[in-house]
């Protein structure tokens, strides 16, 4: 078991990444014309939309995780899902971030409650849910356990929680019209989202081998006591 | 172990016999190794192993606020055997709660509850019956019914378990003693006295 | 079927306990009448505002109470030596989560029984024309409730921290509940024609459903030792 060994792709990959990352946001903020009608706050949305995607493809992962260590009882599927709620949970507090302050100065609020905003929020409240009933146990395998069912029922809940939301509002007011997108603004987001992902891939590399070492150490000791 | 036969199961207070119980009635899950209990696997075969197994326990599974009678008839579905309210009488008789049958178990005192707990045991077809400090809380009237219970037991066939901390009583009807301690399991496979005598050693004279 | 027979055995043991008892259904009608009492004075005696929010309020209080109900469903357990009791007997431990479902479904409608009368008189709302509506509202919604609650409640029964633990996985599993019941209650009380009752009516259903298969298919998992 080589420590240092491992770590050359996931250092490649970060590399990678962070250059993709320093691309979007040069592009993001000063080649990329200012929307013509919310001007240069709308330069939030190459962060806000990229983060939320993934915030929402990480929960999918535990999710993912979820399901596999119930089925095949294997500790290295929950040791990739608690990884993903950890890394979610940033995400999800961005998007929500970003939301709220691109708000402000839109609309004049803080808040909305704008069914993705809310589904988010509430996705939030189940990701720490999910984090926190991991503190409860110390035995892994109940700990993988009860983390999981909490993930599958929590996801599930997602689509769920957002037609909901989405018929709640739509019966309280009209939904807003999705305006056409120029390329170049579709452009940039693509590229931001590219971003985002090779950082989420990035910080998953690292934290399920942390998990891996976490796990070592645990397993050695409940032998010697 | 054989089947049919009757095992005390001795040790110091902490020494895990109710977890090792426990496990052997599949309530609690072994973190390590296998088990074969009435020859079905302790992580497979949990279900069949339940049908036939029973764990009596300090205190029991009784509601305080039912009667006797009720907490019975519960036992009887929840085990999926199909007796009447005749029988459940009857078996109340059995114990000496005849009188009490109507009464709710917070007005018990231990004797009468341990009672009650043998009765639950007692209705189910078992192939392992687990007693766990079975005479603790007794009075010599309700020692002699344990003892009467373990011997009904083992003339039906069904292998018994005595777990206690008191290695006197449990070897009096025993057949077999383990003495369990420091997480090690021993058996001696004599007659009563000597185990007494190794048990007595193993633990250092324990008084009433 | 066997599953059923042993799940009813348990609906009548909790009932009967509760029934000697008298110890939640008490507890609950109080807590949730004061609920009701404290949103009444702090929103004013402004009848019209009262009656548009009557919905929410009735089942906040609902929401409250029936989470300080189901910590109590396994408590009985607890007195009479732990849910290690029924787990001992043979058999799917479906009839468990079956039988606490019922047991729990029952208290809280039984509750809701005097609470909606109780909100009728406190917000001036017309329910009687509406009673048959309102109580498959009552009926869907109740059970939704019940169904994540029983679920939560097994799987927090034994952690240190239940009381927070079971009302943070459970607030983001009553988003879709509660948005259905409260919406629908205050169409039906309010009396909008331009909405329909029905679109809410079938969230609920939907929820009740996919939950209750989902729940009830988890269900030994989350009380494997």
């Amino acid at each position: 078991m080589s420590v240092s060994a491992k770590s050359k792709p996931a250092a490649l990959l970060g590399l990678v990444a962070l250059a993709v990352l320093l691309a979007g946001s040069v592009v993001g903020l000063f080649v990329v014309p200012a929307d013509a009608a919310q001007g240069d706050v709308q330069r939030l949305m190459y962060v806000h939309v990229p983060a939320a995607w993934l915030a929402f493809l990480s929960f999918f992962v535990v999710f993912l995780m979820s399901v596999l260590y119930l089925i095949q009882r294997d500790l290295r599927w929950d040791r990739v899902a608690a990884s993903s709620a950890e890394i979610g949970v940033v995400f999800t507090v961005l998007t929500l971030a970003l939301g709220s302050m691109w708000g402000k100065p839109t609309w004049g609020v803080w808040w909305t409650w704008d069914p993705r905003l809310t589904t988010t929020a509430i996705m939030l409240a189940i990701y720490v849910g999910y984090l926190a009933i991991r503190s409860f146990a110390d035995d892994p395998e109940k700990r993988a356990r009860w983390a999981a069912i909490v993930g599958i029922i929590g996801f599930a809940n997602v689509p769920i929680v957002y037609l909901s939301v989405i018929w709640w509002r739509t019966l309280h007011q009209p939904p807003s019209s999705p305006r056409s997108v120029a390329p170049e603004i579709l452009w940039t987001l693509m590229l931001n989202l590219a971003a985002f992902t090779l950082v989420y891939i990035y910080l998953m590399m690292r934290r399920i081998r942390l998990a891996r070492l976490e796990g070592k150490l645990e397993e050695r000791v409940a032998y010697h006591g | 172990m054989e089947r049919g036969t009757t095992l005390a199961l001795v040790g110091p207070n902490g020494a895990g016999k109710t977890t090792l119980l426990k496990c052997l009635a599949t309530l609690l899950r072994p973190s390590g190794g296998e088990g074969r209990v009435c020859g079905f696997s302790l992580r497979e075969d949990a279900d069949a192993i339940r049908e036939r197994t029973g764990l009596l326990t300090v205190r029991g599974y009784v509601y305080d606020e039912l009667t006797a009678e009720e907490n019975l008839w519960f036992t009887a579905r929840m085990a999926r055997l199909g007796l009447s309210r005749e029988s459940l009488r009857a078996e109340l008789e059995r114990v000496g709660l005849d009188r009490a049958a109507d009464q709710r178990v917070r007005t018990f005192s231990t004797g009468m509850r341990k009672r009650l707990v043998l009765a639950q045991l007692r209705i189910r077809p078992l192939e392992l019956a687990l007693l766990d400090e079975p005479y603790a809380g007794l009075d010599t009237q309700g020692m002699a019914l344990v003892d009467e219970y373990v011997r009904e037991f083992r003339a039906a066939g069904t292998t018994v378990i005595l777990a206690s901390h008191q290695a006197g009583e449990a070897t009096r009807t025993a057949e077999r003693t383990a003495v369990l301690r420091g997480g090690k399991l021993e058996f001696a496979d004599h007659d009563r006295a000597a185990a007494t005598h190794l048990s007595a050693h193993s633990l250092g004279a324990q008084n009433r | 079927m066997d599953v059923l027979r042993r799940a009813w055995a348990i609906v009548w043991k909790d009932l009967l306990i509760e029934a000697r008892t008298k110890q939640s259904f008490n507890a609950m009608v109080f807590f949730a009448a004061l609920v009701l009492f404290i949103f009444s004075f702090a929103l004013g005696p402004d009848t019209e505002l009262l009656r548009r929010v009557s919905g929410g309020l009735l089942w906040v209080g609902i929401a409250f109470t029936g989470i300080l109900s189901l910590s109590r469903t396994y408590q009985s357990e607890e007195t009479s030596g732990g849910i290690e009791g029924l787990r001992m007997y043979p058999g799917d431990v479906r009839a468990i989560f079956l039988g606490k479902l019922l047991g729990n479904v029952v208290l809280l409608l039984s509750v809701e029984a005097v609470l909606f009368p109780a909100a009728a008189i406190l917000f001036q709302i017309e329910m009687w024309p509406h009673a048959l509506e309102l109580a498959g509202i009552a009926l869907l919604g109740t059970v939704g409730f019940s169904i994540v609650g029983t679920f939560y409640a097994a799987l927090t029964v034994n952690l240190r921290a239940r009381e927070v633990m079971l009302p943070l996985l459970l607030f983001p599993a009553l988003v879709p509940v509660l948005l259905g019941a409260v919406n629908a209650t205050t169409l039906v009380v309010v009396g909008d024609v331009m909405q329909d009752t029905g679109i809410w009516l079938r969230l609920l259903s939907a929820f009740d459903v996919i939950f209750f298969v989902i729940c009830i298919w988890i269900f030994p998992i989350a009380l494997e030792e």
